[in-house]
């Protein structure tokens, strides 16, 4: 999972839980996602590497 | 021998097949195998060895019978339907009905977690999900506005995400969508939410139907007036030209008449013209024949009457001066001989005064008695008077005119004659005014005649209606009657 380059399908803000969408095992699967900056926003549309996993279905996610 | 060997083989074969066919397990593409039982130390990425079992997607496994057991776990997408009585942020009652689609995640812990939950409730999977979704629906609808949920979508599953995503983590779930299906509104925000909108674009629909309504209007009536106008164009002109048409009809059809009219006119004036020749030359001829011989002979006349007139003037007044010496003289002559008469007379009438006086006396006393029996007699024979005539007023009173006409029809030679007397002291008679002269003064005195006559009539019934009318009287005032013509002969003398 870390490294992977995934699309902000629902924007990423402070207090607000995003949703990236990243292809895993064959297909894409949504996670929600928290920015590795805290105080950033990352709007949708955006291209982001997750930098951490926790399992089963959250990332850290920091723009591309 | 040869056929029991092959017997055996494919015996065997078919025993393998069997054997093998009892082992190995395929997982669908839809479902996770969760084996449990013999531990299998195989320790590959793609398999999760936890809690002592083994999760296998999409591929096949050999699991040995008795010492292993496989379940299967869908890993399809499930809804739960929910239906919730909730309140907004503004505090706006709503009954909200929505659908929450998951499905369990597809990494081997989420399938673990779901796996441990539900794997022999995955039926009541959804009444689960249910329970916890409504509590959830509930606080996301609490931070909405009536605006949001309708219109912000995005803030809706942002929502769902923050408030849910943990613990649907926990069940190892993954909320895929969240739909509000329907939203009943019991206290009709909704509905007069859009009321403002509806009530201009309604209104600005009536404003546009109406002033395009008005324009059309306008329109047609230009259009009208434009065809009133052409309309009144041509009947003015259709009237000119049927006036002008009409008068030259007129015309055509006077001609006739007219010229026959003139013609006659012309002869009614050459008719008129030679009466009036006419006429003048008979007025010459009278002029000629009647009036020159006529003037002739009354200047003939007239110069003959004043030398007559003249003539008789001379000689009356030398008569009048005859007259007058001879009444001189006799005038001294009577009133010598009066004054000697009235002496002698004076003296005589003393004496015989003296005598009546005596006689009187004696006389008198005799007069009184045979008076006072004279006088009873008379009134005995007037009351019988009286009563006659009396009696004979009544019968003039009521025929009166025949009585009148009886007593002038005794007496009318006499009143003739008295009314012709005046022509007999006349010798000639000088008439300036012709025939018609003679006839005035012959009408002068018979009216004279007349007057007296209706004189008399009056004369007669007045006197019939105040005093007794005796035959003697009636002629004597007839007699006066006449005597003004006498008068008037004497003047014309």
């Amino acid at each position: 999972m870390l490294g992977k380059v995934g699309r902000v399908t629902a924007a990423v803000a402070p207090g607000h839980v995003g949703e990236v969408m990243v292809a895993v095992r064959g297909g894409t699967e949504a996670f929600n996602a928290y920015a590795n900056d805290a105080s950033l926003t990352i709007p949708s549309g955006t291209r982001v590497v997750i930098v951490e996993y926790y399992p089963p279905r959250t990332v850290v996610v920091s723009p591309a | 021998m040869e056929l029991f060997i092959i017997g055996v083989v494919v015996g065997v074969i078919v025993f393998a097949f069997l054997l093998f066919k009892l082992m190995w397990r395929v997982a669908e593409p839809n479902e996770a195998l969760i084996i449990s039982g013999l531990r299998d130390h195989s320790d590959s990425g793609d398999t999760a060895e936890s809690l002592g079992f083994k999760i296998v997607t999409g591929k096949g496994t050999f699991v040995i019978p008795g010492i292993q057991t496989v379940r299967r776990l869908s890993l399809d997408l499930r809804e739960a339907e929910l239906a919730i009585e909730c309140v907004t942020k503004q505090g706006i009652p709503l009954g909200v009905r929505g659908v929450v689609i998951f499905k369990i995640g597809d990494d081997y812990a989420s399938i673990a977690n779901a796996a441990r939950r539900f794997l022999d409730q995955q039926q009541q999977m959804d009444a689960r999900v249910h329970n916890v979704f409504a509590g959830h629906l509930r606080a996301i609808v609490g931070q909405l506005t009536v605006e949001e949920m309708i219109r912000d979508r995005e803030k809706l599953t942002q929502l769902t995400r923050a408030s849910s995503g943990m613990e649907m983590e926990k069940l190892g779930l993954n909320v895929d969508s969240l739909q509000v299906q329907e939203i009943d509104d019991p206290t009709g925000y909704i509905t007069n939410l859009g009321r403002p909108h509806a009530a201009a674009v309604a209104s600005q629909a009536r404003i546009a139907q109406a002033s395009a309504d008005r324009e059309a209007t306008e329109r047609e009536q230009e259009a009208e007036a434009l065809k009133a106008e052409a309309r009144r164009h041509s009947q003015i002109k259709q009237s000119g030209y049927q006036a002008e048409i009409d008068e030259a009809a007129a015309r055509a059809k006077q001609a006739g008449p007219l010229s026959d009219a003139t013609a006659h006119q012309e002869v009614v004036v050459q008719e008129t013209r030679v009466a009036e020749l006419e006429a003048q030359r008979e007025e010459q001829r009278l002029q000629a024949t009647v009036r020159k011989p006529a003037d002739a002979k009354a200047y003939e006349q007239v110069t003959l009457a004043k030398a007559e007139r003249d003539s008789r003037i001379a000689q009356a007044e030398g008569q009048k001066q005859v007259v007058t010496l001879d009444a001189a003289a006799q005038a001294e002559r009577v009133k010598v001989a009066a004054a000697a008469d009235a002496e002698h007379v004076r003296l005589e009438a003393s004496a015989r005064a003296e005598s009546v006086t005596a006689i009187g006396a004696a006389e008198a006393s005799a007069t009184r008695a045979k008076g006072l029996a004279v006088a009873d007699a008379r009134r005995a024979s007037g009351l019988a008077e009286a009563e006659s005539i009396r009696a004979r007023a009544e019968a003039l009173a009521e025929n009166q005119d025949a009585v009148i006409g009886q007593q002038l029809a005794e007496n009318w030679p006499a009143i003739v004659e008295a009314a012709a007397k005046p022509f007999g002291n006349v010798d000639q008679m000088i008439l300036l005014n012709g025939a018609q002269g003679i006839s005035d003064v012959l009408a002068q005195a018979l009216s004279q005649g007349a007057t007296g006559l209706a004189l008399a009539r009056n004369l007669l019934s007045g006197a019939s209606k105040s005093s007794e009318p005796t035959g003697h009287d009636s002629n004597g005032k007839v007699t006066n009657a006449i005597a003004p013509s006498d008068a008037a002969k004497q003047g014309k003398a």
